[in-house]
């Protein structure tokens, strides 16, 4: 059975997005790890490639995809696997995740995350596909919860029982998104402290901590906004009942200064000592698996 | 078909209806009297149907923001307003069906062409075409780019049947109208004038990360198209002796290999 301590804790970490690469590729910023939108390396050449070998070079990775729609029901798109497989091979990446939802049909893709209903239908639909993936990828896949604005009548269980149960039965980690918790629980009225205390521990391997915008009647995850401070309530929660996970700071639109990004991602270390501190927990111990020398890959 | 699969089919239709969910529901006629409300959870803050609407309006903004990044000369001589038509129409004839953004704008020059929009601007889809292969290039296969030193390592005797390549990433284009300086204006955020028209070649290149592009010649549009094509370097001194007219052949052999190599174009063939 999967469990987080066969995964590195990478500690505090930030999305690598365009708008960096040259300041962390010259400065070599003091931050734990990155990690990078699968789809955005999969390509031939140039210098998006050129980048990831050089931050590979100096930090530990975990490769984030977008498009992978495990709930679809096309059938699973081999090509796409192969390319996501080669670029892990060559750039061992922690881990690979992607959400739980789906992108696309009939052909098509929306390059959005659409909600499944979590019925059985779709939570066994999910896991043999997740097993078809992970035999593909050869490594476990750790899917993430993703924020949604619409829910679905015929759906019989929470979505943390659905997303707990396709954990379980797929036997794959958790890449728990605390702010996606947080828009939905809003957008659908439901306790997002249960959703946290109902997951299972030892399949939660990443944290996203990222902001949302408030449009009144709803809220919308755009990764555009300072994290707030229910989501951070929110990670003392999980940070007291999971203990050391690694985070990552997600912040996609309207994104800040790096050293700003470094400052949240070290508030989340900080605010992690401190609240399993209170709970009396042994310290943070760093076991980050170290990055590979760049001549060590092909 | 199974009860998901005509839900995601559903929700597809919906989202991507060109004038809005409430029209795409309006032609649903298979759904159960209760409508959208049996299949998605509405309550006093929003509606089933404005549920879906949040995700209609994602689909279509992410990709014209996509599209406008991609193509921001094209979107210069259209203007907002135009761009948003053309994009309008362009994801209805060409939806899209990679995983990857990077591929959204594959067909949008060719659609341009027959567009109504190009009559203001008959020069866009030769912009857009260039817009396109800057962003296939920048993201096409390495290779390494022979050096003048390599180059002077050949011995003489080995000219002849020498084979040369060009970067695998490299696009050389056939234009009507001469839109580079127009896409260089907009990219260094000058004011633009409309293209000339004018049947040409343009090249598009990678030299190192950095996509550059520049005309052609007939002379050197020629004698690239024969290292494309796998000519020895014989047969593409030919070449440029065919074209050159009055030229000195061996000069304009020189003066382009010299550029070629300069520019990070050439690689082993």
């Amino acid at each position: 059975m999967l469990k987080r301590r066969d995964f590195p804790m990478l500690g505090y970490g930030v999305g690598l997005r365009r708008q960096h690469y040259s300041h962390v590729l010259e400065t070599r910023p003091s931050v734990d790890w990155f990690e990078v939108i699968s789809e955005n390396f999969m390509v031939a050449g140039g210098r998006a490639l050129e980048v990831l070998e050089g931050v590979r070079a100096s930090y530990p990775i975990a490769m984030h995809g977008v498009s992978l729609s495990i709930g679809s029901t096309d059938p699973l798109n081999r090509d796409y696997l192969r390319q996501l497989r080669d670029l892990a091979r060559r750039f061992e990446p922690a881990w690979i995740s992607d959400h739980l939802c789906w992108t696309g049909v009939g052909g098509r893709n929306l390059h959005d995350l659409i909600p499944l209903p979590y019925t059985d239908e779709a939570m066994r639909h999910v896991v043999a596909r997740i097993r078809e993936v992970q035999d593909i990828l050869e490594r476990p896949l750790l899917i993430e919860n993703v924020s949604s604005y619409m829910a679905f009548a015929d759906s019989t269980m929470t979505e943390w029982e659905f997303i707990s149960t396709i954990a379980d039965e797929a036997d794959c980690g958790i890449l728990l998104d605390l702010n996606n918790i947080f828009v939905s629980a809003f957008n659908h009225r439901f306790d997002a402290n249960a959703y946290i205390d109902a997951v299972p521990a030892e399949r939660v391997v990443q944290y996203h901590l990222a902001g949302h915008s408030d449009h009144g009647t709803h809220l919308l995850d755009t990764h555009d906004h300072p994290i707030c401070d229910a989501v951070w309530a929110l990670y003392e929660r999980a940070a007291r009942r999971f203990g050391a996970v690694s985070a990552m700071v997600e912040w996609d639109d309207n994104i800040p200064e790096f050293a700003e990004l470094a400052r949240i991602a070290d508030r989340a270390r900080t605010t992690f000592e401190t609240a399993t501190h209170t709970a009396n927990r042994e310290p943070l111990k760093k076991t980050g698996k170290p990055a590979l020398p760049a001549d060590h890959r092909a | 078909m199974s009860h998901l699969k005509k839900l995601e089919s559903l929700l597809y239709r919906l989202i991507t209806a060109p004038s809005g969910v409430a029209e795409g529901l309006a032609a649903e006629r298979a759904l159960d009297a209760g409508g959208l409300d049996d299949i998605v959870l509405g309550d006093e803050r929003l509606s089933a149907e404005a549920r879906v609407d949040i995700y209609a309006n994602m689909y279509f903004y992410r990709l014209l923001d996509a599209l406008k990044e991609d193509f921001p000369a094209t979107l210069a001589v259209l203007g907002d307003d135009n761009f948003h038509n053309l994009v309008t129409g362009y994801l209805l004839e060409y939806p899209p069906t990679e995983p990857s953004l990077y591929y959204c704008g594959q067909h949008l020059a060719a659609y341009l062409r027959d567009h109504p929009v190009r009559e203001g601007a008959p020069f866009a889809a030769d912009l857009a075409t260039v817009e396109r292969a800057v962003v296939e290039v920048f993201h096409g296969p390495d290779a390494a780019a022979l050096d003048p030193d390599s180059m002077r390592a050949i011995a003489p005797a080995d000219w002849p049947a020498l084979k040369l390549g060009i970067q695998p990433s490299a696009q050389i284009l056939a234009l009507d109208w001469r839109v580079s300086e127009l896409l260089r204006a907009v990219e260094e955020r000058r004011d633009w004038t409309p293209a000339d028209r004018g049947s040409h070649r343009i090249l598009v290149w990678r030299r190192d990360t950095r996509v550059l592009y520049r005309e052609l010649d007939q002379a050197e549009a020629d004698a690239l198209a024969a290292v494309s094509r796998g000519a020895t370097f014989a047969e593409i001194c030919e070449v440029v002796a065919v074209d050159g007219g009055d030229q000195d052949p061996v000069a304009a052999m020189n003066r382009m290999l010299a550029r070629w190599l300069a520019d990070g174009l050439l690689v082993r063939g």
